[in-house]
């Protein structure tokens, strides 16, 4: 569903077949007698028409509620209200049930518990709303390199006019970004124009065309009341004072006229409007690490129900990244308990974004954690996010042999470990799984290094060939310490090769004679004897 | 009549007794010897259960698997060891040909999480062969899962069991009982391909294949 590429990247030339009308690529022209010719806008790139996407999400505060909860349905049914505190409390937000009981957001609250029966009221979190538009920003980014959040009117803008090839239209485009906020649990109302104040003006009004020319967007503008407009309260009153009603009969007025009697503010909004003055929104920066917070608003008690809030925060997971392009192979989870947090972590083989993979993860993972305290907050992040895989070991390291098709999809390089080792590490813990890495030192018990902690590819789990004093010791299968064993009939012995090390060391010299002999149960025995003391010693089993 | 009879010879429930004899070449592992693949009927099999029951561990049992191992790793498989008994010598498998970067060491305490271990492990494609070693007496419910999980794979899974694990029936495809010999490894047949093949017959492996200097004293 969502592509490859970045979206930023510029359209591709062949789409500039006969498909694309001329249209779209002329700017329109000024009907009204101007001064100057509109200057070319900041914003946009040479040869793509722009346009902006705006996105608004007029329920966030409930929408936030609702995804805390696995019984959306019953939320939708009981009347229910988000209350802004003050010397006056008002209605932030109401839900449908509410607002069909007459609560309407803004009302004092007093007014709407007149009105209601027992609502629920929830406190507004402007903070959650702000930092819920800043996530949403970043998972946007999928769609436009150019995203400009606007955390206090709960909007997003983005300029979506050299995307819009890549998606298949504007239409197409506008649909999936609606799809990706409805499937992270938002309601967005989008609009989109070729000026950002227009976008949020159509937004605002659920208006479903797309005014990609200046003269469409006159034509759609023309209907809007003046009431609608972003105008200061003095200026509309004024306007409407002198009968104007909609927005097309105040373009009719000479312009000089309107500047005069209402300032110059109000042809700069009448130009902006209709995308002739330009306006620079700043780009959104996302953050370089990944963290995503959720606070629960019932406390959760057993570690199986967290999976319904945490599919949640993996899902806004996936398209954050997805919109930036990054990966992860390890994320931590907090969960906050009231007075302290628990902290776990997971780490994969390989690095992915899909939360479903993850989910099941961490499903896994925490069927194995029983909960200190009730969790009343999630916090998910990550520190270090990847540069998608790079896929340049399909040449050289593929399979040369070529039959076995199950090493061909990833796990036939050392380096990419199996999938399922993350299944293991979640159940069993991540100091169970591992795999051995040779330390080069000579003496058998100490040469191996469990690496458990970083399972990802790199120089760290590189390993070394055996050397020549390992070899000296033989192939046996199995390792322990020594262990002082009674000296062997010297005639059941074989004999395996000298280790000398530590003969620059006095104290501390180890010089061994290894051997193999079999014991009376029958064993392989793997044994030296220390040229030091003359003890015997056994280091392992052959086999 | 005959298209009836087939029909019900592939219901999955149904199991016949000369199941599990090998397809082909590329369905095994190879064994080392001829006398032990003619026994298992080609080589190790992929995509079976088998059990090796015996005591005491370091008798050679391991060293048994060494060909199928190194070929393992030739087909750039990963080997699973789960649970075993002590910590392997990798410089001295890589020696063998066997490198230590295929092979994933999985140290469960309980019988259940390391057969849970197995499965999951059987379930991965990346797996050419997996080593577990388990102590108590098993449930036959999870060996019957590990049975299928194995069928579904191209893997070998080798389950080492104590010796008096074979008095249990088992829903294994093959088992093996071994014991020290002399100086070999002394093989049983009690089901699968070898228990018919052999017909009871004991097979005597030397596994301590040791360094050049074999009869010097």
């Amino acid at each position: 569903m969502i592509p490859d590429a970045h979206p930023s990247q510029p359209a591709p030339a062949r789409d500039r077949g006969p498909s694309g009308p001329a249209l779209q690529l002329l700017p329109g022209l000024p009907e009204l007698p101007r001064d100057s010719a509109p200057a070319p806008s900041p914003n946009a790139a040479p040869g793509a028409p722009e346009c902006w996407l705006a996105i608004q999400l007029p329920h966030l505060a409930l929408d936030l509620q609702a995804r805390h909860h696995a019984d959306a349905d019953r939320l939708a049914q009981h009347p229910l209200l988000i209350v802004e505190r003050g010397e006056r409390p008002r209605v932030h937000a109401a839900n449908r049930a509410a607002r069909r009981a007459g609560a309407r957001p803004g009302m004092p609250l007093g007014d709407a518990l007149a009105l209601l029966d027992t609502p629920e009221l929830i406190e507004d979190d402007p903070v959650a709303r702000a930092r819920e538009i800043h996530q949403l920003a970043a998972a946007l980014l999928q769609f436009s390199d150019h995203v400009h959040p606007e955390p206090g009117a709960q909007r997003i803008l983005l300029e979506v006019g050299r995307s819009r090839r890549l998606f298949g239209g504007l239409p197409a485009l506008r649909e999936r970004a609606e799809a990706v906020l409805r499937e992270l649990g938002f309601q967005p109302r989008t609009g989109m124009a070729r000026s950002p104040a227009a976008a949020r003006l159509l937004a605002a009004h659920r208006h479903p065309e797309i005014p990609e020319d200046r003269d469409a967007l006159r034509r759609s503008l023309a209907r809007f009341p003046l009431g609608t407009l972003p105008l200061p309260a003095t200026t509309r009153e004024a306007l409407q004072a002198t009968g104007l009603r909609v927005f097309g009969e105040l373009l009719r007025l000479p312009r000089a006229e309107l500047a005069r009697r209402h300032g110059p503010d109000l042809l700069q909004t009448i130009d902006r409007l209709l995308g002739d003055a330009c306006e620079t929104l700043p780009r959104f920066v996302p953050p370089a690490t990944l963290e995503l917070t959720l606070r629960l608003d019932h406390e959760i008690r057993a570690s199986t129900a967290l999976v319904f809030p945490l599919r949640r925060l993996l899902q806004q997971a996936e398209q954050q990244l997805r919109g930036r392009a990054l990966s992860l192979q390890g994320m931590q989870l907090d969960l906050q308990h009231r007075e302290d947090t628990t902290r776990l972590n997971l780490e994969r083989g390989q690095p992915g974004i899909r939360a479903a993979d993850w989910l099941s993860l961490w499903q896994t993972r925490l069927e194995r954690e029983t909960l200190q305290a009730p969790v009343i907050g999630l916090r998910l992040h990550s520190a270090e996010l990847l540069e998608p895989p790079a896929t340049d070991d399909g040449l050289l390291t593929g399979d040369p042999a070529g039959d076995h098709d199950d090493a061909g999809h990833g796990a036939g390089h050392p380096r990419h470990l199996p999938a399922v080792l993350a299944r293991l590490r979640a159940r069993l813990g991540a100091q169970q799984v591992g795999r051995l890495v040779n330390r080069g030192t000579p003496a058998p018990e100490d040469a191996q290094e469990p690496v458990f902690a970083a399972m990802r590819p790199g120089p760290d789990t590189a390993t070394h060939p055996p050397s020549p004093a390992q070899q000296a010791c033989g192939t046996a299968l199995w390792v322990h310490a020594p262990e002082p064993v009674p000296a062997p009939r010297s005639g059941d012995t074989q004999p395996l090769g000298r280790l000398e090390n530590g003969w620059w060391d006095r104290e501390n010299d180890r010089r061994r004679d290894y051997a193999l002999t079999r014991d009376v149960r029958g064993r392989w025995i793997w044994l030296f004897r220390c040229l030091r003391n003359g003890g015997w010693f056994r280091q392992g089993y052959w086999g | 009549m005959t298209r009836a009879l087939d029909s019900l010879l592939e219901h999955p429930a149904l199991w016949r007794g000369r199941q599990g004899a090998p397809v082909s070449g590329d369905a095994v592992w190879p064994a080392g010897t001829p006398e032990l693949e003619k026994a298992l009927g080609g080589g190790w099999p992929r995509g079976q259960l088998v059990e090796l029951l015996g005591a005491p561990f370091g008798s050679g049992e391991t060293r048994l698997l060494v060909p199928m191992l190194a070929a393992c790793a030739r087909a750039r498989l990963w080997i699973a060891l789960i649970g075993p008994p002590a910590t392997p010598w990798l410089p001295g498998w890589q020696q063998l040909g066997i490198p230590p970067e295929r092979v994933l060491l999985v140290q469960a305490e309980q019988d259940p999480e390391r057969l849970w271990s197995a499965e999951q492990c059987l379930r991965d494609p990346a797996f050419g062969a997996l080593l577990v070693w388990i102590h108590g007496p098993a449930e036959t419910a999870r060996l019957r899962r590990l049975r299928l999980a194995a069928g579904e794979s191209r893997a070998c899974a080798v389950l080492y069991r104590p010796p008096q694990a074979a008095e249990q029936p088992s829903p294994a495809h093959q088992r093996l009982q071994w014991q020290p010999h002399g100086r070999d490894l002394r093989l049983h047949f009690l089901k699968g391909n070898g228990a018919q093949h052999r017909r009871g017959r004991p097979l005597d492996i030397s596994v301590a294949h040791p360094p050049p200097a074999e009869d010097a004293p």
